[in-house]
């Protein structure tokens, strides 16, 4: 898991959609998530794909933590789509679906500072969830680092060898036991630190507005075109389906523009 | 199975948006009770069990590649209330990483909560026949039983989701029957584009039937009736969009030896800090908190 490298890339990045304000981000992701749920066109669906390629890429976005996030799903839908979808066609949709919504969530992850993508939730869930998030986001940095040091050591000590899968099994086992221990008195750290510190049952988090207003139009603008698009080609499909290959050219152009954009400033 | 890997958009609205509503009413319902409990205290422990849960979603066991999802674990841990809260949580992060669907994040939640339940009072129950000192035995049955459940419960989601009408199973330009893509030139560079409005499909019907005019009206009767035959088995064929049978059959077969993966690995861990600290495991991490705040000791903060 690239907890580390998500963060960094949230935290420090700085790009126009690194400015753009979170609640916009969130609005033009959920938008995009209407569009890949509305349509069953493959060309369609192609085209939300491409379109947020386009987005990352302009983001100067790392590609390659982007693709691995945004495929891991992919496989998993494959599997699915594999075992569940009745045609080749279907499948190939499902598998773009996955990979469109996910690619969204990814960019709006790698972009967005985890607090501020837990504030809008803080305030519709009950306050023991709001705080267990931050928690948990928290924790998985302090877990992830030290399952990693737990598990360096069993390889040292020969405890995990491709040759001895029953050893390994064992070793990763006692090693998630430990790490079960650490992760308690680290709870109960943590919360008497939080205490000392006046925690009274509630972490805020106040969201920052934006930098730039006709960026966050712009954005949310490009995410409801998107999803007129879809709509359009879903009602109208019988009529529509035999112009779809229309569909992904803006897409590709936007792609082209923004892969020579990030040349140019390389 | 400790959550469904079905990406957003493949399941119908109403069902999702179900989940999504009795996924946030049980949240909400095991959020008061918690705070009623005085498990308010336990913020922190809900989340590192919810980064456990992750790390452990996130770690291959080598060579053998699966994940393990530590849901039982959780659950035994947690209780009932506050293993409602971790497995919103837990779905929410992997839904933000791309692992789970956002729409599906409330059926995520319950699949994972069910999970985290079930296996909290069947290990009780277990333990309860079996005795204290066989719990990591407790443990690793209580998992496999838990997984077949939740398996069955997912199966049941797919099943549910694929007995929609498929209908608007549209798939562009690219011909189902052939996988070939339709030629946009096919008519000429003027005639097709935005300008055009694209094939009429019933005009293209209509004629075709039109060119059938040498057969005689019998024949053209019972070819008609062949053709509505024929479209009431593609419209029958297309109902479902979703191979539930399949899906089943995969999930099955290779399920069980997940469900033994799982079950070891809950066993071994069990095992494990039901020796070192056996009041977690037995009286759950609720039942500890007994120290006082450095600085504190009179419990005035």
């Amino acid at each position: 898991m690239h907890i580390g490298r998500i963060d960094s890339s949230a935290t420090l990045g700085d790009s126009w959609l690194h400015r753009v304000s979170p609640k916009s981000k969130l609005l033009a992701f959920a938008t995009v998530l209407a569009a890949v749920i509305v349509s069953w066109n493959v060309l369609v669906v192609g085209s939300l794909t491409i379109a947020l390629v386009a987005v990352a890429v302009s983001a100067r976005l790392d590609s390659r933590l982007a693709a691995s996030l945004a495929i891991y799903p992919a496989m998993f839908a494959l599997i699915f789509a594999f075992s569940a979808a009745t045609s080749l066609l279907g499948g190939v949709v499902i598998v773009l679906k996955a990979t469109t919504a996910a690619l969204g969530a990814v960019i709006v992850v790698l972009t967005t500072p985890y607090p501020y993508i837990f504030a809008p939730l803080q305030r519709i869930v009950p306050g023991i969830v709001g705080d267990a998030l931050l928690m948990t986001y928290r924790s998985l940095f302090l877990l992830l680092e030290k399952f990693g040091n737990l598990l360096t050591a069993a390889r040292l000590r020969s405890g995990i060898r491709a040759g001895h899968p029953v050893r390994a099994a064992r070793a990763t086992t006692r090693a998630l036991g430990g790490l079960l221990l650490y992760a308690f008195d680290l709870s109960q750290r943590s919360y008497d630190i939080m205490r000392m510190r006046g925690y009274e049952g509630r972490l805020r988090v106040t969201l920052p507005r934006s930098a730039s207003l006709p960026t966050d139009a712009a954005l949310l603008t490009g995410a409801l075109t998107l999803l007129a698009v879809s709509i359009t080609w879903r009602v109208e499909w019988q009529t529509l389906n035999p112009f779809s290959w229309v569909v992904p050219v803006v897409p590709v152009l936007g792609l082209a523009l923004a892969l020579i954009a990030r040349r140019r400033s390389a | 199975m400790s959550h469904i890997h079905i990406p957003d958009g493949v399941l119908p609205v109403w069902l999702w948006v179900a989940g999504w509503a009795v996924a946030l009413a049980m949240v909400g319902a095991a959020g008061v009770l918690a705070s009623r409990s005085g498990a308010r205290r336990k913020v922190p422990l809900v989340g590192v069990v919810a980064a456990l849960m992750i790390v452990g979603m996130s770690s291959e066991i080598v060579p053998i590649a699966y994940h393990i999802n530590l849901s039982v674990i959780g659950g035994i841990l947690l209780g009932p209330a506050l293993s409602v809260v971790t497995a919103f949580i837990v779905g929410l992060i992997l839904a933000m990483l791309g692992h789970g669907g956002v729409t599906v994040l409330g059926l995520n939640t319950m699949v994972i909560g069910a999970e985290m339940v079930i296996g909290w009072a069947l290990f009780h129950a277990v333990l309860r026949a079996i005795g204290r000192p066989r719990a990591a035995l407790g443990a690793g049955l209580a998992t496999v039983v838990t997984l077949a459940i939740t398996t069955t419960f997912v199966v049941g989601i797919v099943w549910i989701g694929g007995a929609v009408d498929a209908a608007a199973h549209e798939t562009g330009a690219l011909d189902p029957a052939t996988l070939r893509f339709e030629d946009p030139f096919e008519h000429g560079v003027f005639e097709i584009g935005l300008f055009g409005g694209g094939h009429d499909h019933d005009h293209d019907h209509d004629h075709d039937h039109d060119d059938g005019h040498d057969h005689d009206n019998d024949y053209e009767a019972h070819h008609y009736d062949d053709e509505d035959h024929h479209d009431d088995e593609v419209a029958a064929d297309s109902e479902r969009y979703l191979s539930v049978g399949r899906f089943a059959a995969v999930v099955y077969t290779l399920g069980p030896i997940g469900w033994l993966i799982e079950a070891l690995v809950t066993a071994g861990i069990i095992g494990y800090v039901a020796g070192v600290r056996p009041r977690m495991v037995f009286e759950g991490a609720l039942a500890e908190d007994k120290s006082p705040i450095p600085g504190d000791e009179s419990g005035g903060h």
